[in-house]
């Protein structure tokens, strides 16, 4: 009987005091994938995360079509993170055409993108406050982000999806009086998730919920291949903007937020911290960046290269390295375009965090993953 | 910090922000309001300048029916198809404009990049929700209209929190 059933839905072998569950894809306790957890009693025994169910082929989509044209599509993954998505393929067709980037471009980049990170987490944020059963912590969130999208549309003339970035630049300079704005409103951002401390991470009940559920060791963290905030909360000092800078990084003094704990707290207190820290860098950037200049490099229409050729670019995104890997064949499109995404390596560690754990700590340490079930899918 | 004073600052926290302003936006009745008149591009420069990204607008006397923005269009949305326009309005030599499907289009605003003669700009008309699929396919003549944009609210930020004005 189970063998005619397709893959996706064969039924487990259980024997009695063990039952199956399906915690998704509907439920948007999951997000848009499904977590097959088995549990005896109120305990977790094994957890098998299936992932697919928004699989867009942005991958396949890249190879018909050129580098500028891309751009609006391979951004979808992460709307709210989609200057960051966009970040290592610009880098990497930049690489591959020989463009060199005006400086002021890069300055652009590093805020939007910074910005960017921002909106990302606090939407996360936001997502996992209201699965605590922290209503409070959904509405500040949610409101909070509207001072950054406020700003990223100022810049970019959309709130979400931007396509600001391209090969040899950003689209639009930076409007009039733009600076004060942004040093205004993040600063006031910046005063408000300080705030957040009080309700949210020192409040007791929260604490008591996340501390020692779902604990990452150091040498598990980097076992499993884990990235950006997971990686950082297992005491792993690793933070692309400093280890491998690219654009301008080099040039800000970035600070790599640590915590050693390695469990579900920690893990939802590093985002926290790091947009603490990239409002600090949006500050640096406003004061180091060149005042005028070009921000755009003239491309030829349908540029492409000499031969064969390939290149790997990766950034930090809201969620950890991001990279993308593109081949270049001569012709105006792609070869392939490669994207390997955070949150799919995160999920990685799922299984062995949840082994063990009650299943009504299952949101606390699935969230705390900082996992974007379409970007994982892509 | 033990239990008790934990939950006291954090209700306390919450309290606090009963004497601050209301954030919220009361949207049909207040309207956001935006940097510049739209997203414009500037071909001899190659560089656009910032502005919502929102409904277009196609001057007919810069149009030369060239098919570009068509062409920029077709790997994102498909969403620009080349039209005849009638006997009476403005011609160009093919005597074909571009005429938007904003059910397909993502508004980045590439068809745009792709006009080298300063004739499609983006305004900052952002309600175009329709009754009918047909509603939201506009025609040359359609686009040529400038919209009138209700734009008065501000965030503003003060010691009281932030507001929409």
């Amino acid at each position: 009987m189970t063998a005619q059933l397709p893959p996706g839905l064969a039924l487990h072998k259980v024997d009695e005091r063990i039952m199956t569950l399906n915690v998704g894809p509907q439920h948007p306790g999951s997000g848009h994938m499904r977590l097959i957890v088995q549990i005896d009693g109120d305990y977790i025994v094994a957890c098998d995360p299936d992932p697919g169910y928004v699989h867009r082929g942005e991958e396949k989509m890249a190879e018909y079509r050129n580098y500028v044209t891309n751009i609006p599509h391979l951004e979808r993954p992460v709307i709210h993170d989609s200057c960051n998505i966009l970040y290592p393929y610009v880098l990497g067709v930049e690489e591959l055409l020989g463009i060199e980037v005006p400086e002021r471009a890069k300055y652009i980049r590093v805020i939007a993108s910074e910005l960017n990170r921002c909106i990302y987490t606090m939407y996360w944020l936001a997502i996992y406050g209201i699965f605590l059963g922290h209503s409070t912590m959904f509405m500040w969130p949610a409101g909070d982000r509207e001072l950054l999208i406020d700003l990223m549309e100022k810049m970019t003339g959309a709130r979400v999806t931007h396509a600001h970035f391209v090969p040899g630049g950003v689209r639009n300079d930076l409007p009039p009086n733009f600076e004060d704005v942004c040093l205004r409103q993040v600063n006031y951002f910046e005063k408000r998730i300080k705030e957040y401390a009080a309700v949210f991470y020192d409040n007791p009940i929260l604490v008591s919920r996340t501390r020692d559920t779902g604990v990452l060791s150091r040498q598990d963290a980097i076992g499993y291949g884990t990235t950006g905030s997971v990686l950082r909360a297992s005491g792993v000092d690793y933070d692309l903007r400093v280890k491998e800078p690219y654009d301008v990084y080099d040039e800000l003094d970035v600070h790599t937020n640590v915590m050693k704990e390695g469990d579900s707290y920690a893990r939802s207190k590093v985002p926290w911290l790091d947009m603490i820290e990239s409002c600090n860098i949006i500050r640096q950037t406003l004061q180091k960046m060149p005042k005028s200049g070009s921000v755009r490099v003239k491309l030829k229409p349908n540029p492409k290269t000499k031969g064969l050729e390939s290149v790997y670019k990766r950034v930090e995104s809201g969620r950890g390295s991001l990279g993308c890997y593109i081949v270049s064949d001569a012709k105006v499109e792609p070869y392939r375009v490669k994207l390997s995404v955070p949150s799919f390596r995160n999920l990685i560690a799922l299984p062995n965090l949840l082994r063990g754990e009650k299943l009504g700590n299952m949101p606390s340490v699935y969230w705390s993953l900082n996992y974007w079930p379409v970007e994982a899918d892509r | 910090m033990n239990t008790a004073t934990g939950i006291i600052r954090a209700l306390n926290s919450g309290i606090k922000h009963i004497a601050t302003k209301r954030f919220t936006l009361r949207y049909p009745e207040e309207k956001l309001k935006f940097v510049g008149d739209g997203y414009q591009f500037d071909p001899s420069t190659g560089v656009g300048i910032a502005g919502l990204k929102g409904r277009h607008m196609l001057f007919h006397d810069h149009c030369t029916g060239c098919q570009l923005c068509s062409i920029a269009c077709e790997g994102v949305a498909e969403a620009i198809a080349m039209v005849k326009v009638p006997e009476e309005q403005k011609q160009n030599k093919k005597s074909i404009m571009p005429q938007i499907d904003y059910g397909k289009c993502v508004f980045c605003g590439l068809c745009v990049d792709a006009c080298p003669f300063y004739a499609l700009y983006m305004t900052n008309d952002y309600e175009l929700s329709s009754f009918s699929k047909e509603g939201l396919i506009y025609t040359p003549a359609q686009l040529q209209v400038k919209p009138f944009v209700a734009q008065d609210s501000e965030i503003q930020i003060s010691d009281r929190g932030a507001t929409h004005g």
